[in-house]
């Protein structure tokens, strides 16, 4: 019963976000979406993907409530009780499939490592380049923002 | 519970998101949520069959996520600084206004 719950919350969580026209709202329907994202991961078992979707969500959320209020249009408009009520029926609707369809076939296990050794021993080098990946593309955007901010090209 | 059919929503309403929107901030949404319904098809496919791997492979997934979110959202504010405003349309609008000016 709980699954449905958070399934539904999470599809109503997501429409939401999209089409609700205030932009802080909307970044509050996207914590919404992290959060029953990180408990549906938790529910099932998975308990270091919730803590890093958690994480990440929580990192991601603040920027964009920073750049939402920063960026938006203060004069944009304000969305109807109808349009919300439309959009969360359609979120009710679309998670229906999911709850009462079926189409998974038997899964196979490839391997029993545990988590630790999946990410140090299996993973390893992918983990050290991931590092090299991130810094990179850290640096690229902060020369990016420092040349805007001095007036390069 | 079928967590396919749910990914596979969360895909669709993404890419219907990515379709309809013109805001810069709402299209960045549309990104997040179809990389949320794919990271949610494969935490579910993993821990339904009992394994650490697919957790591992995850927290990378999450790390190209997080890049690719910041390159966004660096695009989003110098563009949305430069032009004034976040609508797509007004940006290209804007655009090939000032292409046609060089041009002349």
């Amino acid at each position: 019963m709980i699954l449905e719950v958070l399934s539904i919350g999470l599809l109503v969580s997501a429409c939401l976000a999209l089409f609700v026209d205030e932009p802080t709202y909307s970044v509050a329907a996207l914590s919404g979406t992290f959060l029953f994202t990180a408990l549906l991961y938790s529910v099932n078992g998975a308990v270091y993907a919730a803590i890093f979707q958690f994480a990440v969500g929580v990192g991601t959320l603040a920027i964009l409530f920073l750049s939402g209020e920063m960026l938006s249009n203060k004069t944009a408009k304000k969305t109807s009780p109808a349009k919300i009520a439309t959009l969360i029926g359609a979120g009710v609707i679309l998670s229906l499939p999911a709850i009462f369809l079926s189409v998974s076939g038997s899964t196979v296990t490839y391997s029993d490592a545990s988590f630790g050794d999946a990410l140090w021993n299996l993973n390893g080098l992918d983990v050290v380049l991931q590092a090299l990946v991130i810094l990179t593309v850290a640096l690229g955007i902060a020369i990016i923002l420092h040349e805007r901010k001095s007036g390069g090209r | 519970m079928d967590f396919v059919i749910l990914s596979l929503a969360m895909l669709a309403i993404g890419i219907f998101g990515l379709l309809t929107n013109r805001q810069l901030l709402k299209v960045f949404i549309s990104i997040e949520l179809i990389a949320t319904g794919a990271t949610l098809n494969f935490v579910m496919l993993a821990s339904s069959s009992g394994q650490g791997l697919g957790q591992a492979l995850l927290v990378l997934a999450f790390s190209t996520d997080t890049a690719l979110s910041a390159v966004i959202l660096a695009l989003l504010v110098i563009v949305t600084k430069r032009y004034g405003t976040s609508n797509i349309n007004e940006i290209l609008k804007m655009y090939g206004e000032k292409d046609s000016e060089a041009e002349a």
